[in-house]
């Protein structure tokens, strides 16, 4: 079966302008362009099947917005192959492109001043969708986002939010096999962000559309994705399951604890990351962590505890440095 | 330094699109004198090249830009942050409009030499004409700038500043002496010129400097610049009290 | 053809809604057009005023180059130079990747995405003083010269469409050339004018740099029968040259705006 995304061996790299500081570098900058290359992206290797939903995390310049690029075509790959069911992204080839939609957090595709049925309308004639096939689609997303009364109105009078659940309703109107998500809940309210990731999981069950969604909310691939990638100045440093990421990159886990007797010292136990009067939290490396939950027990009269894995933003942040 | 080159630039290719229409008028007019003989309305062919580039220079002195921003100021609040300060707007407009153009005569300059060499004007500079040039083209830059700035605010009580902006530049291409020298206008045209302020912001400094004028004319003209200052100020100050009164009351 | 045709009718349509609904004024558009058309005619009065003839041009032939002059600049700004002045505006904001991801011609998207209805006041005016023009001179127009100055409107619409579309390109390696386009604005003033009545090196430039006499010089010279078989072979195989021209440096500029390897 075609995979619905493949990557071998990607690179991109720039060639970036370099200026010295002062006149007379700015004066020889004139005469001699000297560059340097930047290797925005790494030796990337990627294979998503269809019906995934695939988180691609990163912190900013770490190369997701370029791999997306090559992937929906806007960028030539400098070596390496990358595909979307079985085309070529940088040939641009119409039939490629009926089947993929990129959505920007960041911008709008739909037009400001007139009214976002229009801009709907717009799609519906450059994708070629039949009426049917358009009122069909357009119901069911009125429905799923509740745009109802949105329709009607120009772009610029809607919230943020509001903007962004018709900008994902237009770029899905000719149901798309893959759909690039690039930051799309940047900016957002946690409400809106909540139901945009409810709206994807659905939409995903529902028409078994593939996702590539990338994103710096841990919260949007925690909630979306059962996979995950992890990039970081161009290169992958893990793809796989999230569990997984987790299982490898925690050495550590966070034992909280609710005591009965407020006044108990709890030095020399292990390190202490917080301390009120009944409670604490402790951070313990793996292998101790049985033994050390043991001699709590035994030691204090102890009302509560969970043993927990530290929050994951945490988890990727020690991934990023690890590799830094 | 490539940020200032990058501005150069732009300075560049806004010179070259306020050099265009005089000279196409200098080509015109020079052809139309041809026809005639060599002569129409007092100008030779090449006093018509003289014309247009003083007009030029006299433009760029005198110009000012304002109405076409003053509504962006209101619309984005700028307006409010320039009436907290104790000092009035115009006197930023002013040092603004002034640097603005010294700099620009970097690029003025060159340009006005290549026209000059194209061209080959005949100029008839006279030691007196020169002299009361200078206070004649300061006067016609201060009461251009007054009335332009008190047009600006018409943006206080309309969005059709678009139009109202055309409409003015529509009058003062023939008041003041841009389609042709006044002295080729219909005589009723002439007439009514002489009783509105657009022929001394522009023409007057002009034809001084072309020694179109007799002292007496040049000295008449300057009285009457003052007159037309001391007008334009008053309607700044009682138009500038009403605008602010009601932009305040409506609270942007 | 028909993809064209299907795209420019939702495109038009949804402008023109567009137009009318909130940026413009008909009232105010008629205005500005009538007192435009105003300005230069009283204008060629004043000049009239102190001559029969400027280079050969009679008044009433200078009219009709005025009529064409506004025809013409209506035309373009219908469509052509709103859309491709927002084709530059996305460049510099990113938006151009949504353009380029649509699976349709990126060339045709970029150059029909606006449409300001008003201008057709411009072209109604235009071709008022264009009829008014002929009506008013002394010899009729004959059927042939209406037929060459068909052709010649049909080239200087080719070749200043061309000519957008080379600057606009410029957009992918000079991100911000809106600078430039007003170089052409004001050098397309100078086609109020015959030409012809330049000294030879602006008309050089008003030939082949600026593409002003093309687009307005010679349909009026063709109206007035003072065109020759030079200069409309000419104009028509600039017209052809420039189509394929503009659209191989179109594509070199999608090509390396995405970076693509020689």
């Amino acid at each position: 079966m075609v995979a619905a995304v493949l990557a071998d061996g990607l690179h991109k790299t720039y060639q970036v302008p370099v200026r010295g500081a002062g006149i007379q570098a700015a004066l020889k900058s004139l005469v001699h362009r000297e560059t340097e290359a930047v290797q925005a992206v790494k030796n990337v290797n990627l294979e998503i099947a269809e019906g995934e939903v695939v988180g691609f995390l990163g912190p900013n310049g770490a190369g997701k917005t370029t791999t997306i690029k090559m992937l929906t075509g806007l960028l030539h790959p400098t070596t390496g192959i990358a595909q979307v069911f079985g085309y070529q992204p940088a040939k641009r080839e119409h039939q490629f492109l009926m089947q993929i939609t990129l959505v920007m957090g960041q911008r709008n595709q739909l037009l400001w001043d007139i009214p976002v049925i229009d801009s709907f309308d717009r799609n519906r004639v450059i994708y070629k969708v039949s009426k049917t096939d358009y009122e069909k689609t357009l119901d069911e997303l009125v429905a799923l986002l509740d745009l109802d009364s949105l329709l009607h109105k120009p772009v610029r009078n809607l919230s943020l939010g509001e903007r962004m659940k018709c900008e994902i309703a237009v770029a899905l109107l000719h149901r798309p096999r893959m759909l690039f998500l690039d930051e799309p809940t940047i900016g957002l309210d946690v409400t809106m962000q909540r139901k945009l990731r409810e709206f994807i999981t659905q939409y995903n069950q529902q028409t078994g559309a593939t996702v590539l969604l990338t994103s710096h909310y841990m919260a949007d691939v925690q909630a979306l994705c059962k996979r995950v990638i992890v990039i970081h100045h161009g290169s992958i440093l893990f793809d796989g399951y999230l569990d997984h990421l987790v299982q490898r990159f925690t050495a550590h886990k966070t034992i909280s604890i609710k005591l009965s007797d407020p006044l108990v010292d709890l030095s020399g136990y292990g390190e202490l990351i917080t301390r009120s009067e009944e409670q604490a939290a402790f951070r313990i490396p793996n292998r101790e962590a049985a033994n050390f939950t043991s001699r709590l027990l035994r030691d204090l009269d102890i009302v509560d505890l969970t043993v927990e894995d530290p929050p994951i933003e945490e988890i990727i942040e020690s991934v990023f440095n690890q590799s830094a | 330094m490539l940020a200032q080159i990058q501005y150069r630039a732009s300075g560049v290719i806004w010179m070259i699109g306020s050099i265009i229409e005089p000279v196409i008028f200098l080509v015109v007019w020079s052809r139309v004198a041809r026809a005639r003989g060599g002569e129409v309305g007092g100008y030779a062919e090449n006093e018509f090249a003289a014309y247009y580039i003083v007009l030029m220079l006299v433009n760029h002195v005198t110009f000012t830009w304002i109405m076409h921003v003053f509504q962006s100021r209101i619309q984005f609040g700028q307006l409010s942050f320039q009436l907290m300060r104790p000092v009035h707007p115009i006197h930023e407009d002013l040092s603004d409009n002034v640097a603005y153009k010294i700099v620009q005569l970097t690029v003025m300059l060159p340009a006005v030499i290549i026209l000059i060499l194209i061209f080959q004007p005949k100029f008839n500079f006279e030691m007196w004409s020169l002299l009361l040039a200078v206070p004649a083209i300061i006067l016609a830059l201060a009461v251009r700038f007054t009335l332009e700035w008190t047009l600006a605010l018409v943006a206080f009580w309309t969005t059709r500043v678009n139009a109202i902006n055309q409409s003015y530049f529509a009058i003062i291409m023939f008041f003041s002496g841009r389609v042709a020298p006044m002295a080729l206008l219909p005589v009723t045209i002439q007439s009514i010129a002489s009783a509105l302020p657009f022929y001394y912001m522009i023409a007057f400094p002009v034809e001084l400097l072309l020694g179109k004028l007799t002292p007496a004319q040049a000295l008449t003209n300057i009285v009457i610049q003052l007159g037309w200052l001391a007008f334009a100020l008053m309607l700044l100050v009682s138009l500038w009290k009403v605008a602010v009164k009601q932009y305040s009351a409506v609270g942007n | 053809m028909i993809e064209f045709f299907r795209l420019a009718n939702v495109f038009l349509r949804i402008g023109a809604m567009n137009e009318m609904a909130y940026r413009a004024n008909f009232w105010i558009q008629t205005f500005e057009s009538l007192l435009s058309m105003a300005t230069a005619l009283a204008t060629i009065a004043i000049v009239f005023n102190q001559t029969d003839s400027l280079g050969g041009w009679q008044r009433a032939e200078l009219i009709s180059l005025l009529g064409v002059y506004f025809l013409v600049l209506g035309t373009i700004n219908l469509v052509v130079s709103p859309s491709l002045g927002r084709f530059m505006e996305e460049v510099v904001d990113g938006r151009l990747d949504f353009t380029l991801t649509k699976p349709a011609d990126a060339q045709l998207l970029v150059s029909i995405s606006e449409f300001r209805i008003w201008k057709i006041l411009d072209v109604i005016l235009g071709l008022i003083v264009l009829s008014m023009g002929l009506l008013t001179k002394a010899e009729a127009t004959s059927f042939a010269s209406a037929l060459v100055f068909g052709i010649t409107l049909l080239a200087a619409g080719a070749i200043v469409y061309s000519f957008w579309i080379i600057l606009a390109t410029l957009a992918f390696w000079f991100i911000r050339i809106e600078n430039i386009t007003m170089i052409f604005w004001s050098m397309y003033t100078a086609g109020r004018w015959p030409v012809t009545i330049y000294p030879p090196w602006l008309k050089w430039i008003l030939t082949l740099l600026v593409p002003v006499a093309f687009a307005v010089t010679v349909p009026a010279q063709a109206l007035s029968g003072r065109l020759t078989f030079n200069t409309l072979m000419s104009a028509v195989l600039l017209a052809v040259a420039l189509v394929f021209i503009s659209r191989w440096f179109w594509k070199l500029g999608v090509k390396s705006y995405s970076g693509a390897s020689a």
